[in-house]
């Protein structure tokens, strides 16, 4: 009777695990295999597929890439409005990703930022980089905040060392503040690239054409029913919880 | 000689100051910044290496550095907790400066730091896997590998178990003489102070209220604050030594001689025993002379007992060189 404590919590925990993997092992252990081998040999799924993989991917290299610096300055620096840059960095994640699609579609689809791009040749409605910055805007918080815990979790003094043994900020960032922030910036990136795959509203928007996999799954969903879209939306399953598995059981050897 | 020159050096961190700071630092000193937590001795030393844009001059070498940034200053910093690299092994720790300057016969630098630090077996080690103590020696054995012209010490003993602090204390200071090192190092013990240092700056409230000897500073405070915080008793005005002025004195509790009978020293007073508790290896006793309160301190093996009861009167006196002006 001592640990009905215990007891209890477990009860209330296995209620949600159950909650989430049951939808997952039906997707998985429910197909047969032979529809899935069947569904992976169709071009538009494997194409669908790699679009959604290279193009998330591409999105989280852009978001690391200017994300990282803003996430080192919010942890490092106090600045007027600072507050106001982390509100602007969460809220994408509060509203409706419909409405981040059109707001994306007002700004890229339309108007002197899409004169600017386009004259550069970069399109963004019906094309790869409309579904990037749509991936980018919705998720890019996860790799800003995940970056900024790990900065803010080494502690300020190694830096400063670092520069008495001569090394400048640039060679101190590259080299103390990354490495000892490695663990919460690769979640961020594995978040981030997650979130991308799984991007649809914002995406469907602005590109119903290439279409990502979310964007397919809906298309054969509406247009063929479940026994077609189900095989897709469990490959897209599959491969994730591979790669997620895959990207964690590598950092957790590199820390 | 100045090695180090420190002149007018002021810095604000939000409602604290460091407030006109000056002091000097000579060639192949050991030189201690003695003061209590929140006095903003770190705040000084981090000063010192480059951290903080401070108004005011740092002069070394006779060369003002207090617009050069750390990178550029040739100091070696110890933190109190050591701010090891824990991406990075014992060795590479070690060696981490000579990525980014030029540090002459690298490998054999390396090989005296670990066979004099006694970190030879524990190069390929992980910072993780270390004792408290071992790595103390190795962020010593970083900062000295850099070829620093001054070495920064900030509360070095402060997280070591006080056990081993004697005989690292007693290592410091065979560091310093070893390579011929000028050091600055902070902290708050007294008795590091005393052991360590060639000479003390005081720092209170973010000002440097006295310098000098250990001997002159110990012994000599300028002003009660400063005796205060150095722990002197009897703090008293010199009008009982029958003397002009509205100054004060201090006289040290062990030099108070205790008898019923009247004493031969400088200066007698008969008053009443207040209170007397035995500790461990002495008495602590208060006697009031008049609205004056006296505290004396008898050593058990030198008298068993409180030479009267509480309420009775007594006489106690000391000499002149005893007191101590402030």
């Amino acid at each position: 009777m001592k640990n009905w404590f215990i007891y209890l919590l477990s009860s209330l925990a296995i209620v949600i695990l159950l909650f989430l993997s049951i939808p997952l092992l039906q997707m998985i252990f429910g197909s047969d295999i032979n529809v899935l081998l069947d569904t992976l040999k169709q071009k538009d799924v494997r194409d669908s597929i790699w679009l959604t993989m290279r193009v998330s991917f591409m999105a989280m290299c852009f978001v690391l890439l200017t994300g990282l610096p803003l996430a080192y300055i919010i942890s490092r620096h106090n600045f007027f409005g600072k507050s106001l840059v982390e509100a602007l960095i969460d809220i994408p994640i509060m509203i409706p990703h419909t409405a981040a699609g059109i707001a994306l579609l007002m700004v890229f689809g339309r108007g002197p930022v899409a004169d600017f791009f386009e004259s550069f040749g970069i399109k963004f409605v019906d094309a790869e980089p409309g579904i990037m910055i749509a991936m980018m805007f919705l998720s890019a918080t996860y790799l800003i905040n995940g970056a900024k815990e790990g900065f803010n979790k080494v502690d300020i003094k190694l830096e400063k060392v670092a520069r008495t043994l001569g090394a400048n900020p640039l060679q101190v960032f590259l080299k103390i503040s990354i490495p000892n922030a490695k663990k919460d910036i690769i979640n961020g990136c594995m978040m981030m690239w997650g979130r991308g795959l799984a991007e649809f509203g914002a995406v469907v928007i602005i590109v119903y054409h290439p279409m990502v996999a979310p964007v397919l799954i809906y298309d054969r969903f509406t247009s063929y029913g479940l026994a077609h879209s189900a095989p897709v939306a469990a490959i897209m399953i599959i491969l994730s919880i591979f790669i997620f598995l895959s990207v964690r059981f590598i950092n957790n050897r590199l820390n | 000689m100045k090695f180090l020159e420190v002149e007018n050096l002021s810095y604000a961190l939000g409602d604290f100051k460091l407030n006109n700071i000056n002091f000097s630092v000579n060639q192949g000193e050991y030189f201690v910044l003695l003061g209590q937590s929140g006095s903003g001795k770190t705040l000084l030393l981090e000063s010192i290496a480059g951290f903080n844009g401070v108004k005011g001059k740092i002069n070394f070498g006779g060369v003002d550095i207090s617009k050069l940034s750390p990178e550029h200053r040739d100091v070696g910093f110890v933190y109190q907790d050591f701010a090891l690299f824990p991406n990075l092994s014992v060795r590479d720790n070690i060696t981490f400066s000579s990525k980014y300057k030029k540090i002459e016969n690298r490998e054999e630098s390396l090989k005296d730091l670990a066979e004099f630090l006694g970190l030879k077996s524990l190069l390929d080690r992980r910072i993780n896997n270390l004792s408290g103590g071992e790595k103390q020696r190795v962020a010593i054995a970083r900062a000295l590998f850099s070829k620093p012209k001054i070495l920064l010490l900030d509360e070095p003993l402060s997280a070591i178990d006080p056990t081993f602090r004697n005989s690292i204390m007693k290592f410091l200071k065979e560091m310093h003489r070893k390579y011929n090192l000028t050091t600055i190092h902070v902290t708050h013990n007294f008795r590091e102070a005393s052991y360590l240092a060639d000479r003390i700056a005081i720092v209170m409230n973010g000002e440097v209220k006295q310098v000098g000897t250990a001997e002159d500073v110990l012994n000599n405070p300028l002003n009660i604050e400063v005796a205060e915080f150095l722990g002197f008793k009897n703090i008293l005005p010199v009008k009982i030594l029958d003397e002009k002025g509205n100054g004060q004195f201090s006289v040290d509790p062990n030099a108070i001689h205790l008898s019923k009978e009247k004493l031969v020293c400088d200066y007698v007073y008969e008053g009443k025993l207040e209170e007397c508790m035995g500790i461990i290896d002495h008495f602590k006793i208060y006697i009031s002379v008049g609205d004056i309160q006296f505290f004396a301190k008898i050593l058990k093996r030198e008298y068993q007992g409180c030479y009267a009861n509480r309420g009775e009167n007594i006489f106690i006196g000391f000499d002149k060189k005893d007191v101590s002006y402030l």
